[in-house]
This record gives structure tokens, sequence and C-alpha cells, in this order.
């Protein structure tokens, strides 16, 4: 089965991803994150209604008076102790990355990464139906069943090898999007790290379930 | 436009562009990934490659990244290791199962349960026994 793009054309998909979504949201792309933000969205639906309820304007308006309070009004040109206090803190810190990248405050909103997930299986089914490859199946396909299992044996592994990624990349606080795009791609030392970590396992697995198993 | 719908068209033109993409590149054929992994057909090893490399021309150009000595905390390893070994038995990682269903390969479903499984295992096990803070992909 063939009709895949060439390595150069996946390539540049991948960078575009990576690098336009950051460009345009301020944030990075991270599979593994949206996910398990959706599967606890009890939790993380708490902490965005707190966010919406928290007054920002009225708490900015009480550190000022408690400020004078504490300092009394210095008077000078300049305002008091207290609107210098309140500018300093609203200055934007001279970070790494600020270069025409819009800035993203809180978490990426439940519902964006809802319609991230949901839009893969989109692009995916696109690509699939447009491909000519989609084919409703009950297997995972020719080569699953040669080099891992082709009788019932495939559910529990399927499901055992679901649990160690699921389980694994919240360990290691991100996937091959997330540590493997976003990460290397911005040089971070963590990243970097896990991706070896998960490449090389699973050159080691792969090659184990091919050559032994 | 208020921030809110922004960030969810943007997240749904990026996450058809990146399902679109993963799919055509071939990550959701198993022996597409295995043959990756072993080595015997560097086409997906090369995309991935290319990818990261264009990824770190862009970041660097485009959005003036840096390199960054980020903390490797310890669930970095351990994780990565539990990850690889699920990614090269079931032939998926977060996104790949939602591109193998997709396809049409329904049992993909199964992986996608173990993942729900597999992720609240690790946050209800690290609030209660390793305490990490992970971090979310070094953001």
């Amino acid at each position: 089965m063939s009709g895949f793009w060439p390595a150069w054309l996946g390539g540049v998909g991948l960078a575009t991803v990576a690098v336009g979504y950051h460009l345009a949201s301020g944030r990075t792309v991270g599979v593994s994150g949206a996910w398990d933000r959706i599967l606890h969205w009890r939790e993380e639906r708490r902490v965005e209604l707190a966010d919406e309820q928290f007054d920002e304007a009225a708490f900015m308006a009480a550190l000022e008076a408690a400020s004078r309070e504490e300092f009394g009004e210095s008077g000078g040109e300049g305002g008091s102790v207290a609107t210098a206090v309140l500018v300093e803190a609203e200055a934007p810190s001279p970070g790494p990355s600020k270069k025409r990248v819009p800035h993203a405050s809180g978490p990426t909103p439940l519902v964006a990464q809802a319609a991230f997930l949901l839009s893969i299986f989109f692009g995916g089914l696109l690509a699939a139906v447009l491909s000519g490859r989609f084919e409703l199946r009950a297997d995972m396909g020719p080569d699953f069943a040669a080099i891992v299992t082709g009788g019932w044996a495939m559910w529990p592994i399927l499901f055992i090898g679901g649990v160690l990624v699921g389980f694994g990349t919240r360990l290691a606080g991100g996937c091959s999007s997330g540590h493997g795009l976003s990460g290397c791609g911005r040089l971070q030392l963590h990243s970097l790290v896990a991706t070896a970590t998960f490449f090389g396992t699973a050159v080691v697995v792969s090659t184990l379930l091919w050559k032994v198993i | 436009m208020d921030r809110r719908t922004k960030i969810v068209l943007i997240n749904v033109l990026f996450g058809t562009l990146l399902g679109f993409t993963v799919s055509n590149i071939g990550f959701g054929d198993y022996g597409q990934l295995n043959r990756m992994f072993t080595f015997q057909d560097l086409r997906m090893l090369f995309a991935f490659t290319i990818g990261v490399a264009l990824s770190v021309v862009g970041f660097a150009v485009l959005a003036g990244s840096r390199p960054t000595r980020t903390k490797v905390h310890k669930g970095i390893v351990p994780g990565g290791i539990l990850f690889g070994t699920g990614w090269a038995i079931s032939g998926g990682c977060p996104a790949i199962p939602i591109i193998q269903v997709a396809g049409g390969y329904l049992p993909a479903l199964v992986t996608i349960g173990g993942v729900v499984v597999g992720m609240y295992a690790c946050r209800s096990l690290n609030a209660r026994y390793f305490h990490l803070d992970r971090g979310s992909c070094g953001l």
C-alpha cells in the first residue's frame, strides 16, 4: 500500500503545524496535553469558571488601596508608590520569544482542545478518503497481524499499548507532537531527552517484535 | 472576533492540517511505523527529521526561540520508556489512534480506551505518590 507523501512534504507539513500554530496562537501544539485536559474536564472546567469569575479590575483596585494604606501617598511627579508598583507589574517581561508572537494568557480553553482533537480526526478522514486508503475493517491490517498478532490477542495488546502511551506521555509531560516537534523544534533540553528516550525505546521494542517475537 | 473564538478556529485549522499530514505521511499504518523504527524504510524517519529541522529554523527565525536548558524532571525518562514501548506495540501515540480510526481501523478505538485509562491513572497516581511537576510539553 503506497500513496504516502514523500519525506520532504511530510516534513514541511509537520513544521508548518508546529511553527504556524505557535505564531498564530502564542501556544505550542501538544496532543497528549489536549487529551489529558479533555479527560479531566470537570476539574479543568472548575478552574476555567474560577478564572472567569475572577474580577481583575476589582483585584487591582483593592491592591492599589492596600498599597496606599501600607506605603502612603508618596506624591512625587511619577505618582504614588502604589501606581509605580502596578505599572511595574504590568510591564511585559523581556522573554526570549516575544518577537511577533502573540502573547497567550492562561491555558487553552477546553472547547478549543476538544475542537483540536475532533479536527485531527477530520483531517485524518479527509486524507484517508482522498487518497483512497479508507477502508472500514475490524483488524489493524496485515502488517500488524504479521508483526504482532492477528488473533484475539490483538485486543488486549492494543489496550495495554494504549495504557502505556497514555501513562507514559503524561508522566513525561508530552508526546511526539509536544516534545518531538514543538519541544525539539525550540531546542529545549528536557524535550530532546524525552524524544531520544521514547524513540530509542520504540526502536528496541519494534526490533524485538520484528526479529524475535 | 473574541479571543475564545479565535483560538477555536486556530485549533480547527491546525488540527485538521496535523491529522491530514500525519495520515498522509503514513504514521497511521502499523507496517510503515514498524519499518521506520527498525530502519528498514527511512522515508517516515526523514519526514519526522525534516519536520523537526524545519521547526528549529522556523522557531528560531520567526519566533526568536533560543535553545533552553530546561529542567529534566524525574518523569521524563521513565515516561519516555513507557510511551516508546506502548507506541511500538500498539502503533499509537496520542494522535495516531484517532487517525487510525479515521482511516477505518476500528480496533484503534480500544487503543484510545487504553490511552484514556493510562492518562487517568497517571494523574491520580502522580497526585498520590509521585508529586512530579510534569509540566505540559515544556510550555
